[in-house]
């Protein structure tokens, strides 16, 4: 399996678009930024929805409970799944149950993490996605580079030519307005004819049983309200305990995830509509197992907003599929050794450390610090390559050295200065694969120090 | 059964009790004419168009002059007729007028449930939607508004801010990508 550096070579290839994606993503970051700083209790909002999540996560059983007996009250069937098998079952024997063979799905990471369109393909079923970006990309059998913007890798003339060939329109046009108001019809006929409606969940609120979804396009709802049957799918650490609370998500999520002042639609799902049936799925897959961990549990407060991504310079210069992960980023950086360490080694590694992640997310998540956890952990446990390992030993042992330190400074100073080009930008070097070495100083910090604080000193002394 | 297993083997691993502090925005007084302003600027901001009228009265001339087609559900036969109504027969809908609780000034968001229209597909099925709702009914932020929601006060309810949009092709922004094609806010 290539790594996240060499598939980010592949990203790179291509120079406009990966300038395009970068400098896109960071006008999404330059939104937020002004989208936080319009509100003084910014700061306040964020230790706010920090700590309800660590009281969620610390009675966490108690809330989806009372969620589950509110939920049940209001006229919802409640399913508890313990892993993506168990969940693709139960979703199964509902599509079966309603007998339906017409189902429109509104995003959802956890449907993507279970791996749910793909298991009911297989049986013959077809689930329609209906956010603009997810059909786009389930029309060309992708899964999504961006969390919140998943088909951002694409231009505009690659959607024109698909839905030319999906949805015959005219040859040539690929303007977004004419392209989206394709999609609207084509999607507006799959809403129609719609038996099950899926979606996911941004909070669900224990003391009331309610589900709230938050969408700009209002696909949510289109499906929701059009098909008898609803099923809203959560992960466990989705629950949160107050109506109250809300008031704190909502003032977050948008700002934070595109510098919106709030969703277009924030939907509050109490009971069945009269005469349907809701539903929702509970699942854990893996989740009540990572509550146990003490350094890499805070990643459960996770709210999903994507605005890690669109501030890493990783992410932004190497695209959503160099991760390899269906959550990309740092956040998916620190998921994905979770639900596999041996195939997502490399993740970890795909930072600078810059801590502008930690920086921005609306939970508070220290993700600069698990990144650098997760290193140290796969190192011992021996799952990064032999080369880095051997890089790392060596450079802990000259690190740790003052002779050592000083004698490598020079040989390095001397090696870039004297050894011809080819020696110096070798393979090994990868460094120096797409970017010069810095120029050579003459002599290193200390012994300019040594020099120079001598020097100081004497002017000093004579008075 | 999987409830128990995973309720199990959350109690098992949860954290110790942390401790946790509400906090809580300082109540502004914030003038009804301020909220007004900070609310207009926002519709702007996600794409609605507004109108200002000066009574409640003018509500119905002003939408015979401008929305002559419009729908309303105030006459109880025309509320039945679209309670039960399918998504076919609502695909066709529309102008639609509804009337909103209340408003939200830092987003320009306005709070409706299911009193407020017949079937809940119609705010996002109509091709365009009027809301029309009293200026004093305008709070400032989202702590106040959840304040005003009775929780279980309705089976659905929803902010709605703005038209439908998407930006999902190249971040450029379109409006009407399911929904409605348009948003216009009328306060009175």
């Amino acid at each position: 399996m290539k790594g996240h550096s060499e598939k980010a070579c592949g990203f790179l290839a291509d120079e406009k678009r990966a300038g395009w994606h970068d400098q896109t993503l960071w006008t999404v970051r330059l939104k937020r930024d002004k989208a936080a700083s319009s509100l003084p209790e910014w700061e306040d909002l964020r230790e706010q929805a920090s700590q309800i999540k660590e009281d969620v996560l610390t009675h966490l059983a108690d809330y989806l409970l009372r969620f589950e007996q509110q939920a049940v009250e209001n006229g919802a069937e409640v399913h508890w799944a313990s892993d993506a098998a168990e969940f693709n079952g139960i979703m199964l024997g509902l599509i079966g149950k309603y007998k339906a063979s017409h189902i429109v799905k509104s995003k959802s990471m956890l449907t993507e993490e279970c791996g749910l369109n793909h298991f009911l393909e297989e049986k013959g079923i077809e689930v329609v996605d209906t956010d603009l970006g997810e059909r786009i990309i389930q029309f060309r059998k992708e899964p999504p580079s961006h969390i919140v913007l998943p088909a951002i890798h694409l231009k505009r003339e690659e959607i024109g030519r698909l839905f030319q060939e999906k949805l015959n329109t005219e040859e040539g046009n690929s303007d977004p307005q004419y392209l989206t108001s394709a999609a609207r019809a084509h999607l507006r006929e799959k809403f129609l004819k719609a038996e099950i409606a899926i979606t996911g969940v941004n909070f669900a609120v224990a003391e009331t049983g309610v589900v709230v979804v938050c969408t700009n396009e209002g696909n949510a709802d289109m499906g929701v309200h059009c098909a008898p049957v609803q099923v809203h799918c959560m992960g466990i650490e989705k629950i949160i305990p107050r109506t109250a609370d809300l008031g704190v998500f909502t003032r977050l999520l948008a700002r934070n995830a595109t510098g919106q002042p709030v969703s277009a639609y924030t939907s509050h799902y109490r009971k069945p509509k009269p005469g349907g049936h809701m539903h929702i799925v509970i699942v854990d897959n893996g989740r009540s197992k990572r509550l146990g961990d003490n350094t890499f549990r805070n990643s459960l407060k996770c709210i999903r907003c994507g605005a890690c991504m669109n501030t890493c310079p990783v992410y932004r210069r190497s695209g959503g599929y160099s991760y390899g992960y269906l959550i990309p980023g740092p956040i998916g950086s620190i998921l994905a050794p979770v639900a596999d360490a041996r195939n997502h080694a490399d993740l970890p590694f795909a930072s600078s450390l810059c801590m502008s992640c930690t920086n921005v997310c609306p939970v508070k998540i220290d993700i600069d610090h698990q990144l650098y956890k997760w290193r140290q952990e796969l190192s011992e446990r021996k799952l990064v390559s032999p080369f880095k390992r051997l890089i790392m030993k060596s450079a802990g042992k000259i690190l740790a050295s003052n002779a050592w330190y000083n004698f490598s400074g020079r040989m390095a100073r001397w090696v870039v200065k004297n050894l011809p080009r080819k020696l110096v930008y070798h393979p090994v070097n990868v460094w120096g694969k797409e970017r010069e070495l810095p120029a050579v100083p003459r002599e290193s910090f200390k012994e300019w120090y040594k020099h120079n604080a001598q020097k100081r000193r004497t002017p000093h002394e004579q008075e | 059964m999987s409830r128990n297993k995973i309720i199990g083997m959350i109690r098992q691993n949860a954290p110790q009790s942390g401790s946790f502090s509400v906090w809580r925005k300082e109540k502004t007084e914030t003038p009804v004419a301020r909220l007004k302003e900070m609310f207009k600027d926002n519709l702007t901001r996600v794409g609605a168009a507004f109108s200002e009228l000066l009574g409640k009265d003018q509500l119905y001339a002003f939408i015979n002059v401008n929305y002559p087609d419009a729908l309303c559900f105030e006459r109880e036969e025309v509320w039945k007729e679209y309670q039960a109504a399918s998504p076919d027969k609502l695909d066709k809908l529309g102008t639609v007028l509804l009337n909103g609780q209340f408003g939200v000034a830092e987003n320009g968001a306005i709070w409706l449930d299911e009193s407020d229209f017949p079937n809940r597909l119609i705010p996002f099925i109509a091709r365009e939607l009027i809301i029309s709702l009293p200026s004093g009914q305008i709070v400032e932020d989202m702590h106040q508004a959840y304040e005003r929601i009775d929780p279980i006060g309705s089976g659905f309810g929803l902010f709605i801010s703005g038209p439908s949009k998407t930006a999902d092709i190249e971040q450029s922004l379109v409006y009407g990508a399911h929904g409605p094609v348009t948003l216009t806010v009328v306060l009175y």
